[in-house]
């Protein structure tokens, strides 16, 4: 079952476009990574898949109806985990998980026994009346996991996941992701650290310029750029010097 | 030389332009209008009192206090920055003009408070004391001599301790000043001439144990920041300072209030407006300053209409001014994503400026109870409150 559709997207934050005509898919289950060098159009394509932007054309499918059919269906179905950690400087670690589970429409109980578990998965059981200035880079990324993953909606979609956070942290994220994954929840997510990338995605979209230039398996990447053996680091400098030469 | 200049000159003009930025929106906005109303009031029941004062009124002491007090706080406006530690290290031996500028203007931007205290004393001076006019031109001179000297004591003192113990400095300037235009103002110039003397021979014993030390850029640099978030935080109360993280406080004791708020997805906004607003010191301190000067206006201005008209000014400020810090939308926040209705963060911000502005109306009616009609500025502050925020546009629907 699809999960995430976008036909022809196109758009950006002016009238010229940075995403041109995306189109892509993610299925129920899946874990497909968007790959692409800087200024390729990752963020701008996250940012129009969770409807801070809206394109220009095309459509974008959440569950089967777009933002403007259904807006709070459409929001309940994914969580967003940012790049850099967005937090309230007013609200205590606690205070988050329980604003995020009121706006979800999640009742006491389950975000009881949710918390706990995430709570001691990311190692923050005891952070739990501080406030944010009080934590790190990585500890504010893992109170943006934590609420994400509190939600426990139909499709995450984690920026960089792994800047900031420290090995036992991308272990727990991933085992976070694993778990959600064998339950049915699709993820996508964007990433430069292509060996994780390639050892637990899916699926491949390698943007380019802001179209897709590439999407599949490992193996469909490694036939479209004709490069049997090669590991993900290797298609994506591939695509580097691509560009260098046009 | 010409390179110090330079930097000073450049720093000085974007500084200023700075300044004249917000003060722009200080004066053209409503609490200025409140303020003019607030030291007409304060002028009437000045020169009402003027006429009964009694001749034992200690007046040289209290002018002598104020005064002196204000004086003696004479932080450096250096507008050193960070990397200057770095940059213009090679220049240290050259520093010295540099800071001489720095203090010059230091001190033209600080005498002008001080001597419109001294000024505004000038009447009740010559009610109650035997001065002479030109006695107290000559107090003022004594005042002027007085302020260039702490500028330069605290100077020389915060870069000869590098910024360590000031408050000892800062009271014993602030008692010797107290002193000294205390004795100018009983004339005995003897003792005048004494506590200067004192105050040049500290001076230059700091002066010399500045020769002897590098630059404490740290501290000064770390000065100059706080002064320029306090302006910004300032100027923040008039208008929108982009990029200024206001101070957050826990401020337990008003925990209870959360307690309004039910546990439901329809209440999610509610949960955060009511604690961005008791927590953020700027949104609290805010509607804490402007119900203390309208519960104090209500409480010693006599004159019905002018409580009337602060009540309501002060409440048109309180509300317009906590609903644009509330509602605007700078930075993306988490919440523009939650699945609730859009209009819900309004309602939210609504239901807490009601509940507030209730308690500003219920303290102010206890202030005013004693006067005819003492429930009228409380009628007025719920009144004027609502309609601002029916008639004022919601400052999160332009930016979408």
């Amino acid at each position: 079952m699809t999960v995430l559709q976008l036909t022809n997207v196109t758009g950006g934050y002016t009238r010229k476009p940075v995403i041109k005509e995306l189109s892509f898919t993610i299925g129920e289950g899946e874990l497909v990574g968007l790959i692409g060098l800087n200024g390729a159009g990752k963020s701008t394509t996250i940012k129009h898949i969770i409807g801070t932007l809206l394109p220009q054309n095309g459509e974008i499918r959440l569950n089967g109806v777009t933002l403007n059919e259904n807006l709070n269906q459409y929001r309940s179905s994914f969580s967003f985990i940012p790049e850099t950690p967005v937090l309230y400087d007013e609200l205590t670690l606690k205070e988050h998980l329980e604003l995020t589970a009121m706006a979800y429409g999640i009742d006491r109980q389950t975000l009881k026994s949710r918390s706990e578990v995430l709570l001691k998965e990311f190692r923050m059981e005891k952070r739990l009346n501080w406030f944010p200035s009080h934590f790190s880079k990585g500890m504010r990324q893992k109170v943006m996991i934590m609420c994400a993953f509190l939600v426990d909606p139909q499709l995450y979609i984690i920026d960089e996941p792994f800047v900031g956070l420290d090995p036992l942290g991308i272990q727990s994220l991933l085992d976070q992701m694993d778990e959600k994954k064998k339950a049915g929840a699709s993820i996508l997510m964007s990433t430069h650290i292509l060996s994780t990338a390639e050892k637990h995605c899916d699926r491949i979209i390698l943007l380019h310029e802001g179209r897709v230039r590439a999407q599949g398996t490992m193996n469909d990447l490694r036939r479209a750029f004709k490069m049997p053996d090669a590991t993900l680091d290797d298609l994506y400098i591939a695509m580097t010097k691509e560009q260098d030469n046009e | 030389m010409n390179n110090l200049q330079e930097v000073w000159s450049k720093r000085f003009n974007h500084y200023m332009n700075e300044v004249q930025k917000y003060m722009r929106f200080v004066f053209t906005g409503h609490l200025a209008l409140v303020f003019v109303f607030v030291l007409g009031a304060l002028g009437y029941q000045y020169s009402e009192w003027l006429e009964a004062v009694d001749d034992t009124f200690p007046a040289e002491w209290v002018v002598a206090s104020v005064v002196g007090f204000i004086m003696a706080l004479s932080r450096p406006v250096t507008l050193l920055r960070e990397p200057d530690q770095v940059y213009l290290l090679p220049l240290e031996s050259k520093m010295p003009f540099y800071f001489k500028k720095a203090l010059t203007y230091t001190l033209w931007s600080q005498i002008g408070l001080v001597v419109i205290l001294y000024l505004v004393a000038v009447p009740l001076l010559r009610t109650v004391t035997e001065l002479s006019s030109s006695q107290i031109w000559l107090i003022l001179i004594v005042i002027i001599i007085l302020k260039y000297l702490n500028v330069h004591i605290e100077f020389n003192y915060r870069y000869a301790n590098r910024g360590g113990n000031l408050l000892i400095d800062r009271i014993a300037r602030m008692f010797l000043s107290i002193l000294a235009i205390e004795s100018a103002l009983t004339l005995s110039y003897s003792f005048v001439i004494i506590l200067l003397v004192l105050l040049i021979a500290y001076n230059s014993a700091l002066a010399k144990k500045v020769k002897e030390q590098p630059i404490p850029y740290e501290h000064f640099v770390k000065a100059e920041q706080n002064r320029m978030m306090g302006f910004y935080r300032f100027a923040n109360y008039f208008t929108d300072v982009p990029h200024l993280h206001g101070s957050i406080r826990r401020r337990n004791w008003l925990n209870f209030v959360y307690n309004l708020v039910p546990y439901s997805q329809k209440s999610a906004q509610s949960y955060l407006v009511y604690r961005t607003f008791i927590r953020t010191d700027d949104h609290f301190y805010l509607w804490v300053r402007l119900t203390a000067i309208s519960a104090i206006v209500a409480l010693f201005v006599n004159i019905p209409m002018i409580t009337w008209i602060v009540a309501a000014a002060l409440a048109f400020a309180t509300t317009i001014q906590l609903k644009y810090a509330l509602l605007s939308s700078g930075d993306f926040r988490m919440d523009r994503l939650y699945p609730i209705e859009p209009n819900q963060r309004n309602q939210a911000v609504r239901k807490v400026l009601r509940l507030f502005m209730v308690i500003q109306a219920v303290i102010v009616m206890l202030c005013s109870i004693g006067q005819p009609l003492f429930f009228i500025p409380a009628l007025i502050i719920i009144a004027v409150s609502e309609a601002t925020y029916v008639m004022t546009k919601d400052p999160s629907v332009e930016t979408e």
